[in-house]
């Protein structure tokens, strides 16, 4: 199915940003939100794991339901996870498309990264202290 | 100790009306601040040393070690990158400016992400603002646009608008009208006394609706605009052009939004047609702590607030070609130095890929998603608690930092100065 | 350090009373001195015209609305742009540069000495962080008080020793010069979109005039025993038929200082508007500088334009939206709670347009029709009637009346029906022009107390050398010399060092914050005063606490302390 992906900030977010190592991190980063009867549709429950891609790439997040997003949109808070997805394209303005990325999203079983494999998927070294 | 008047350095509302409890180098509690600001105080998860990756293994290393090393890469870089700077003082930020101008590198802040396309039509339109004081004592109408303070500026709507009582306002909450446009429900829009829910990338017709209402024209207003009734456009356009003192909050849910710059635009023209008929001023809501001081300290000795390219000689700028996220797509840098901020968290992974693949060296306190990506760390003393600086609130308004106490971690300046004193030292 | 002996100087020193003579100037330890040892480094200048450093008494170089002006303005950046070269810096900007810019331009122009025009004390830790980034010159801050709270509460009150207490707590506290009202009361009126249209409107909820405003602080300032008067930025700036209001705001002026003025007015040229619409706006050059004339109490800059473009700014927030309907560019505002607030728009002075022709004479005239050129000083209220690079033109204009002829051939040819520009032929000579760009300007600042303009043992030694040969040229013919010489020294020195050479900016500044300090009696300290406090703990958004600048950003201030009379 297709959805509209926004990304922001949220308060969970922000909380964690001096710790991205922590699992709460991960956990307000790495959750998509989505209306409760897409959900219904696509077959998944709270806390199942789904496959969000999109032209640019694809990334494995959990679902949370939120009744305030209109049918077909899906949020994700600002952070590693959504960026997999986000096009770096700035059409000349310095700025990506954090608002509007086209993705599909399926139910999957493979697990969610930890921000440092994530990273290490992109050439990067897990660091862990 | 219990010290007072404390500046909270995690968002740009610079709240400074903190008091914090401190134990030696411990902060023990925190008063009148939000969560954000508690996690920011109580939190205490840095990096204790300075770190290199060398092959797949992370070492520890001395500070005079990393910062010779950083000095070496970023003399043998042909196009270096020195991103960030939000997350620090005014003081460091301008020995950043001073080092980009030796190194004939590219500076450039995290507004590139956030604010950069309202600076853009600042560039076009200009921008009728003012303090945020003046909007708690004289606003009757706040309007936030694509903005969610609750979440992101927890104490915006406490301090300066809705539930804060001014001089001529002496009891805001029944007084002020508050009206959200955003394209979801969120904490804000539950408090709004009116809610105008927009289609995503609606924005920029539902501006232009706005003002052809306030200009007269509401007769071409066809029944729904992107998804908000004729109805209420009119009774929004009818409470702006009815208010005392109105204030135009937008957030990054408009500057990232399609349009970008030309939806701030907007709205800035609807602002200023707005005063025309009363008193109206619009402000973005910059969201990392001192990310307008990193624009104002460029501007002072650049002449640009961001996306600065040193690499003719003069101050070149041009976004959208300077810009971070351009010029990483590009995989046009060689090196790149990370300070106060976190691009392998904030930019989509394309950059962060090149950031992996080139020597990235990153001065921040904190293990943070940029630390895995990078050749070098520095950790450094934390603005705000054990260092001090200027910093510029959202409006413009700069106020002196606190050190809480002094702690064995060198700060931003100290170790920035280090290295352009080698830097300088080699270009002679 | 053996010092520096600068030799066969064409020295005019006015306020020494030296008018033109050839002579050897001896530096030492950065003061100048009767001789210096031998061995001293010496420098013959072979006759050139030598004058203490220039000194800018109004003009807008740092702080917030300066640099919303280079932030907004791209391509005003592009327009003027140098790159690193020796010890200078990287620079930016053609009417509102880069801090560096502005430093450097002014040194390699002789200027040592800078009085930023408005300073927002809520912002004021802003201006001050710039000014160490203006390393060549000394710097003061006008600070704003013509929408204070407290001030005109005490207006209201009548109770002048109370605004004289607040204005000495604020300058301590936020390290300001001098205090500055731009449209007094107009700035609060703002706050609602409103406006003052003369000295007698009422103030929205304050109950007070601009009138009661400026009588009052003008006493308070003589009460603090300030150095400079109160510099004020008239109402109704820019409007035509404004100069009624400016003749009004005069007359208010008492004469009760016996060292300078009571009353200095800025940029007088934009508040000598005859006419009633902008289709016939006049010149009233004559009947300011009759007011002038016949109160010496009472000092003016010109406010000059030329023509080109530049960026207007001024705390005067109403005025730049008034202007912004006319030009329709761009327009910033920025209110400042509890104080003041300023606007900003691009314009470009066109010699086809009639109105910026009528302005351009407007500011000549004044100048030219005021007897004692220490009444009318040199400005262009910098970047608002043009970038202060323009001064050595506006020298030269002064100067020659054949050069003003030439320009007149090239403007609307019906300026001079509303102006009186050209019947005028006095020609300006040296000692006059050395008077209104750094004599007139030490007075009327009261910078002489610290040993700034002028030359004899004991100043401050700043000197500026012009490669000008007075006795050779003729200015009023070699006009076009006049502005080469003027637009870059041979050597510019500051506090005894050649900081600029040839157009060339040699060493890396280190310059000083002047500010004053006034000692009041306990009972007047603010900071203990519970209304005064509630001001910060209700309405402003800032803690006291925090408000104050901290000493760390005046790394070598110089504070000027006086007592006050209360
Ligand atoms: S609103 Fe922002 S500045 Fe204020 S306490 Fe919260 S995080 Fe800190
Ligand atoms: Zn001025």
């Amino acid at each position: 199915m297709r959805f509209l992906l926004n990304t922001g900030r949220t308060i969970k977010q922000g909380s964690f940003v001096e710790r991205k190592n922590n699992p709460s991190y991960q956990v307000a980063a790495a959750t998509i939100l989505m209306n409760p009867v897409d959900m219904l549709e696509i077959m998944v429950e709270e806390g199942n794991h789904v496959r969000v891609k999109s032209d640019t790439g694809e990334v494995v997040l959990q679902v949370s339901p939120d009744n305030g997003l209109t049918r077909g949109r899906v949020f994700v808070s600002l952070g590693p996870y959504a960026n997999h997805i986000v096009s770096p394209e700035t059409h000349g303005t310095g700025m990506p498309d954090f608002k509007v990325t086209p993705v599909s999203i399926e139910p999957t079983d493979d697990p969610v990264l930890t921000v440092s494999s994530l990273m290490e998927r992109c050439g990067g070294l897990p660091y862990e202290d | 100790m219990k010290i007072e008047d404390v500046v909270c350095s995690f968002c740009g509302c610079l709240c400074d009306d903190l008091v914090v409890e401190v134990d030696g180098t411990r902060v023990v509690s925190v008063e009148n601040g939000c969560t954000l600001a508690n996690e920011k105080f109580l939190g205490d998860h840095r990096l204790k040393t300075p770190i290199r990756r060398s092959g797949n293994s992370w070492t520890k290393i001395s500070y005079e070690e990393a910062i010779a090393e950083t000095a070496a890469i970023l003399l043998d870089a042909d196009r270096p990158l020195l991103y960030g700077w939000s997350g620090t003082f005014g003081e460091a930020q301008s020995i950043g400016v001073h080092l980009a101008e030796i190194l004939g590198a590219v500076i450039d802040n995290t507004s590139t992400v956030c604010h950069g396309p309202s600076i853009l039509a600042i560039q076009e339109v200009g921008h009728p603002g003012c303090t945020l004081g003046q909007v708690k004592n004289r606003a009757d109408v706040v309007v936030y646009w694509g903005a969610n303070p609750v979440d992101a500026h927890p104490r915006h709507m406490s301090r300066y608008t809705t539930y804060c009582d001014g001089f001529f306002r002496k009891d805001a909450f029944k007084e002020r009208k508050v009206i959200v446009v955003d394209v979801r429900e969120t904490e804000s829009s539950n408090i709004a006394d009116e809610f105008m829910k927009v289609n995503p990338g609606g924005d920029y017709a539902v501006l232009s609706a706005l003002r052809a209402i306030v200009r007269g024209k509401g007769d071409i207003i066809p029944a729904r605009v992107e998804g908000v009734s004729r109805e209420q456009l009119f009774r929004v356009a009818d409470i702006c052009k009815s208010a005392k003192f109105g204030a135009f909050f937008f957030g990054v849910g408009l500057t990232m939004a399609p349009g970008k710059n030309k939806n701030i635009r907007n709205a800035i023209e609807l602002t200023e047609e707005l005063s025309r008929h009363t008193k109206f001023t619009i402000s973005p809501m910059r969201g990392h702590w001192n990310v307008y001081g990193s624009n104002e300290v460029f501007t002072w000795i650049s002449g640009y607030p961001y996306a600065v390219d040193f690499a003719r000689g003069i101050a070149f700028y041009n976004p959208g070609e300077t810009t971070s996220v351009d010029i990483l797509k590009r995989e046009e840098c060689d090196a790149c130095l990370v300070v106060a901020s976190d691009p392998g968290a904030h930019f989509p992974k394309a950059c962060a890929e090149h950031l992996a693949r080139i020597p990235t060296i990153q001065i921040d306190p904190h293990v943070n998603v940029t630390t895995h990506l990078a050749h070098i760390q520095i950790p450094v003393a934390v603005a705000g608690i054990d260092a001090e600086g200027t910093a510029y609130r959202m409006d413009g308004v700069p106020i002196r930092t606190r050190k809480l106490f002094q702690g064995s971690y060198p700060d931003d300046l100290v170790v920035l100065e280090k290295l352009y004193a080698i830097v300088k030292e080699a270009k002679g | 350090m053996p010092g520096l002996l600068i030799k066969n100087a064409f020295v005019i020193d006015p306020l020494s009373g030296v008018k033109g003579e050839v002579m050897d100037i001896a530096i030492r330890d950065g003061k100048i001195v009767e001789d210096v040892p031998s061995g001293a480094e010496i420098i013959d200048v072979r006759g050139c015209l030598t004058l203490p450093g220039g000194i800018d008494s109004h003009s807008h170089v740092c702080g917030t609305k300066v640099n919303f002006g280079r932030y907004m303005s791209p391509e005003d950046m592009r327009a003027g742009r140098t790159a690193r070269k020796g010890v200078m810096h990287v620079t930016s900007g053609y009417s509102v540069p880069t801090t560096f810019g502005n430093s450097y331009r002014y040194s390699t122009m002789g200027y040592t000495t800078i009085l930023e025009g408005a300073m927002a004390p809520l912002e004021a830790r802003h201006t001050h962080e710039e000014f160490t980034a203006t390393p060549h010159q000394d710097m003061l801050a006008n600070t704003l008080f013509d929408g204070n709270w407290s001030i005109m509460d005490a207006v209201r009150e009548k109770d002048v020793k109370r605004a004289a207490a607040v204005v000495a707590w604020t300058l301590a506290a936020v390290k300001g010069f001098a205090i500055k009202l731009t449209n007094p009361g107009g700035t609060e009126a703002w706050g609602w979109g409103g406006d003052m249209s003369s000295v007698h409107d009422t103030v929205p909820n304050f109950d007070v005039s601009p009138a009661e405003i400026i009588s009052t602080m003008i006493k308070a300032n003589e009460l603090l025993n300030l150095p400079h008067s109160v510099h004020l930025h008239c109402n109704n700036l820019g409007v035509p038929g404004n100069y009624r209001t400016t003749l009004n705001t005069i007359g208010l002026a008492p004469d009760l200082n016996k060292e300078r003025q009571s009353l200095y007015l800025t940029h007088v040229q934009f508040h000598s508007y005859g006419g009633t619409t902008w289709r016939d706006i006049c010149s009233k050059s004559e009947d300011i500088t009759m007011a002038i004339n016949s109160r010496p109490h009472v000092v003016m800059d010109m406010g000059q334009i030329m023509f080109g473009r530049t960026t207007t700014m001024t705390a005067d927030g109403p005025m730049e939206f008034k202007l912004y309907k006319l030009h329709h560019n761009k327009w910033s505002n920025h209110d400042v709670e509890l104080e003041t607030g300023s606007g900003i728009i691009p314009v470009y002075y066109s010699r086809k347009s009639l109105v910026n022709c009528v302005m351009w004479a407007i500011g000549l005239e004044l100048a030219l029709l005021t007897k004692n050129p220490w009444q009318c000083l040199l400005s262009t209220d910098s970047p608002n009637g043009a970038p202060f690079v323009k001064y050595p033109e506006i020298i030269a204009l002064l100067m020659s009346r054949k050069f003003r002829e030439n320009e007149r051939k090239m403007i609307d040819q019906r300026t001079e029906h509303f102006v009186p520009l050209f019947a005028i032929d006095r020609e300006l000579d040296w000692y006059e022009i050395a008077v209104m760009t750094r004599a007139g300007q030490a007075k009327a600042l009261g910078l002489t107390r610290i040993g700034k303009g002028y030359l004899s043992p004991g100043a401050e030694a700043d000197v500026a050398i012009y490669p000008i040969k007075p006795g050779e040229i003729d200015p009023s013919v070699d006009y076009q010399q006049v502005v080469a010489g003027f637009s870059r020294t041979l050597h510019t020195i500051k506090r005894g060092r050649v900081v600029a050479r040839d157009g060339e900016v040699v060493v890396e500044g280190a310059n000083s914050t002047i500010w004053s300090r006034a000692h009041v009696p306990p009972e007047y300290d603010m900071g203990k005063d519970p209304e005064f406090i509630k001001k910060f703990e209700q309405y402003y958004t800032v803690r006291m606490n925090n408000y104050p600048v901290q000493d760390v950003y005046l790394p070598r201030g110089i504070r000027i302390e006086t007592e006050a009379s209360l």
